[in-house]
């Protein structure tokens, strides 16, 4: 069932739908955080993918070379794989200033990797009306450069029309969730990942078809998967599913997460309505989002996060935060009590970008896995 | 909040210090009037500290970056918090102890010693707990995500400026309404008013310092240059702490009549000059007497810190108080190497060398520091263009653990060698 998805993310960034889009023509574009407004290139007639790294631990001379070996791994392996020529076919990269590792990434692949469109966002912090009115400003100079750059003008209906390609995948991966939610749910939360992955890897109208066919799979095949205690995964960016398999061989069951290449990902829809423009709701929904650490107040994201721990009955959350990722390690002391105050006991794993989980970090997850074991039971 | 072990007042030991340095100034010849004026200054910030919950005064803390001229408007006493931390490291050596109570609360190592010796201070009562804090997202994650633990740790109300990423008129028009609620906020919070003949006058001041740090900058291209290596830390204390305060400018002025005299007399900051230096980033503090005493040694001064002390044009009105402290937070040197790294603040680099007649350049690549690290090789690649060697040294700002000055001087001997090689 997952096989389709696996050969996607196995031969990503040279993946067959990338290299037939550029074939016919089209534009590929890489975006390196999720506050990059997808809908726009896609409306635009462009490809977007998502700029990841290596997908399994990987020695970053380059990397640490350009970006220092005290910058994350994941911006690190980011711009390796960039300087080793492998994300060669872009047309362009957008970035934001979400976080300090994204915009050193950019600006250094602005500086040493010759990808000809470049453009990057301010993102506020704030959800305020005054936030989103320059986010919106910002979104609007982003589809400016993105029009005179191609010479086109992108019209409110491709707009509506990119909207709705997009909710639909986030509407199909809602669903993938709501079967998380079940006593014995038919899917494992590193296929979940895998899933995931394929998703901003692919054109996402093939992605949609792929993701159908999944869910009608699902439903026929009765599988179930159990485990003994039921976990949530939060912390940095995290696209190696063998992380989570190795939790998951212990016993643990994944049901729900809070990363930006799951949840964060895909959890809110654009809103459409006659009152605003598609460009604004674009603007609302991407500002609005499941936010990430960087924003502000922090609470936005605990309380989401609780939410998420109640609507998939967690029992424990492990916490996994890339080294010198600075934004989820100083949510720690603050995240921990507001879990602890609700009963949800919390693993801290400090890890390195496309770790499988191995060694010393199975030996932390079994310790806390026991100890849930005693509370469950 | 963890609870962690009370230390002894690090503010005390700040004053303690600043008072025996006084002392000392008194005493030694050689100590300039711009020296005197500069620990008074500082001695007389850490007691209105101290003093601040006697008098029935307002502490607000703050981070680096902070527009405190709002504050001295207000009347609210300033803690410029990352400023605290280097002072304790420089004064007392005794960071060790708050960096691990940092720990305690649950703080990675990477996070960047200031703010992660900061949160230790705090929550064992090292310092005075403030009424409010504020932080801003100047100039990187660890500025824009203390705050919120902080006001955990002091049980305190907070507020948090958003500062735009890039220098659009939205942009600016943004940090002014973020400028606004905040001082709402403190007016609410403190029951002060704003001053806004106040904040006019700071400004035009906080003009008038800009305008000196730039002519300071300008006396330092001579050959020799007249200025001290270490003093670049004092001009960043100056903008840091006192942005704005009649105090600075007899400062900067006393210190820039030193510098004239200097250079008429040919007097340079060391006896024999021979190597003219780049520095990027800060040296760590407990380094510093070091530092002198090897400057003196090789006969080797910093000239210019292109993103430290070299502010980007423009000019500030008192007429439009508010929307020229937004400005200010443009023209900031660091900025321009922290914010958006467009190709004229690469070109600025090669512009210093060039002006600065620079025979080498030290990059101090602070573990803690990412977004500096993270410009070590393009900046390094740009010197090396114009044959300029670049010696980086891996070194924290605050925490002595990471490099000894044995390593320390190891390594700056063997890049003199090869500067004299040249």
């Amino acid at each position: 069932m997952f096989e389709r998805f696996q050969t996607i993310n196995s031969t990503f960034p040279r993946t067959d739908h990338i290299l037939e889009y550029k074939n016919r023509g089209g534009l590929v574009f890489g975006w390196l955080c999720t506050y990059v407004p997808e809908e726009i290139m896609h409306a635009a007639g462009v490809l977007p993918i998502r700029i990841t790294g290596y997908n399994q631990e990987t020695e970053l001379e380059d990397g640490s070379a350009y970006l220092y070996i005290n910058n994350c791994s994941f911006s690190r392996s980011c711009l390796q794989m960039g300087l080793r020529g492998e994300y060669e076919f872009l047309d362009g990269v957008v970035g934001g200033s979400t976080c300090d590792g994204a915009r050193r990434l950019f600006d250094l692949w602005r500086n040493y990797i010759g990808t000809p469109f470049h453009h990057v966002l301010s993102i506020p912090r704030k959800f305020t009306e005054e936030a989103h009115t320059l986010y919106y400003q910002q979104v609007v100079q982003f589809m400016e450069h993105l029009e005179q750059y191609l010479d086109i003008e992108i019209s409110d209906e491709q707009l509506l029309h990119s909207i709705g390609v997009y909710n639909e995948s986030r509407a199909l991966l809602k669903e993938l969730y709501e079967l998380r939610k079940l006593d014995n749910p038919p899917i494992t939360g590193a296929e979940t990942l895998e899933v995931l992955n394929a998703s901003f890897r692919m054109p996402k109208e093939i992605f949609n078809q792929y993701l159908s066919d999944l869910l009608r799979d699902l439903s026929a095949s009765g599988c179930t998967r159990n485990g003994n205690a039921r976990l949530m995964v939060t912390g940095s960016v995290l696209t190696n599913p063998e992380f989570i398999r190795s939790i998951e061989s212990q016993g643990a069951l994944v049901v729900a997460d809070d990363l930006c290449t799951s949840t964060r990902y895909w959890s809110d829809p654009v809103l459409v309505s006659g009152d605003i423009t598609p460009l604004q709701a674009i603007s609302r929904r991407y500002l609005n989002n499941f936010p990430c650490a960087r924003m502000f107040p922090s609470d936005e994201r605990f309380n989401r996060i609780i939410e998420l721990c109640r609507d998939y009955r967690v029992h424990g959350v492990v916490s996994q935060i890339i080294r010198y990722c600075v934004a989820y390690a100083h949510d720690m002391p603050l995240l921990t009590q507001r879990l602890q105050s609700y009963g949800i006991p919390i693993l801290a794993l400090d890890v390195e970008y496309g770790t499988s989980g191995s060694g010393q970090i199975q030996t932390r997850v079994q310790a806390f896995l026991e100890m849930l074991g005693a509370k469950v039971r | 909040m963890i609870d962690v072990e009370e230390k002894k007042d690090k503010i005390d030991s700040i004053i303690r210090a600043c008072a025996v340095i006084q002392r000392m100034n008194k005493v030694r010849p050689d100590a300039s009037e711009s020296e005197r004026i500069y620990y008074n200054m500082l001695s007389d910030y850490y007691i209105r500290i101290k003093n601040a919950r006697e008098e029935g005064k307002f502490i607000a803390a703050h981070t680096v970056f902070f527009p405190a001229e709002i504050l001295y408007a207000m009347d609210l006493v300033p803690m410029h918090t990352e400023t605290t931390t280097w002072m304790i490291s420089l004064f007392t050596g005794e960071s060790t102890e708050l960096l691990s109570a940092g720990a305690d609360l649950g703080l990675a190592s990477e996070i960047c010693t200031p703010h992660r010796g900061l949160a230790g201070a705090f929550a064992c009562d090292a310092l005075p707990r403030p009424d409010v804090m504020l932080w801003s997202n100047l100039i990187c994650d660890n500025t824009a995500k203390s705050g919120e633990l902080l006001m955990d740790i002091n049980r305190c109300p907070g507020y948090f400026i958003d500062h735009p990423f890039q220098h659009s008129e939205d942009e600016r028009k943004y940090l002014v309404g973020e400028l606004k609620n905040m001082i709402s906020f403190l007016e609410e919070q403190s029951g002060h008013k704003m001053d806004w003949d106040r904040l006019s006058e700071i400004v035009a001041q906080m003009d008038r310092q800009i305008e000196l740090f730039r002519e300071i900058c300008e006396l330092r291209k001579s050959v020799p240059s007249p200025f001290k290596t270490r003093g670049f830390l004092e001009l960043l204390t100056i903008d840091y702490l006192f942005p704005g305060w009649p105090e600075a400018i007899k400062y900067l002025e006393t210190l820039r009549s030193e510098l004239i005299e200097r250079v008429k007399n040919g007097e340079g900051a060391v006896t024999d000059e021979r190597f003219r230096l780049m520095s990027f980033f800060v040296p760590p503090m407990y380094l510093i007497g070091f530092l002198d005493r090897i400057s003196e040694e090789y006969g080797a001064v910093s000239v210019t810190e292109p993103f430290f002390t070299f502010w980007a044009d423009g000019r500030l009105d008192p007429n439009k108080p508010l929307e020229s402290v937004a400005e200010k937070s443009y023209m900031i040197p660091e900025v321009r190497m922290y914010g958006p790294l467009d190709d004229r603040a690469i070109k600025s680099i090669v512009d210093c060398a060039e002006q600065y007649k620079i025979d080498g350049a030290i990059y101090y690549a602070d573990v803690g520091c990412r977004h500096t690290c993270a410009m070590v090789k393009l900046f390094k690649d740009i010197l090396n263009e114009i044959d300029i060697p670049v010696l980086t040294v891996d070194c924290d700002i605050v925490d002595p653990t990471i490099t000894s000055e044995e390593e320390m001087r190891e390594k700056l001997e063997q890049f003199f060698e090869l500067l004299e090689d040249r």
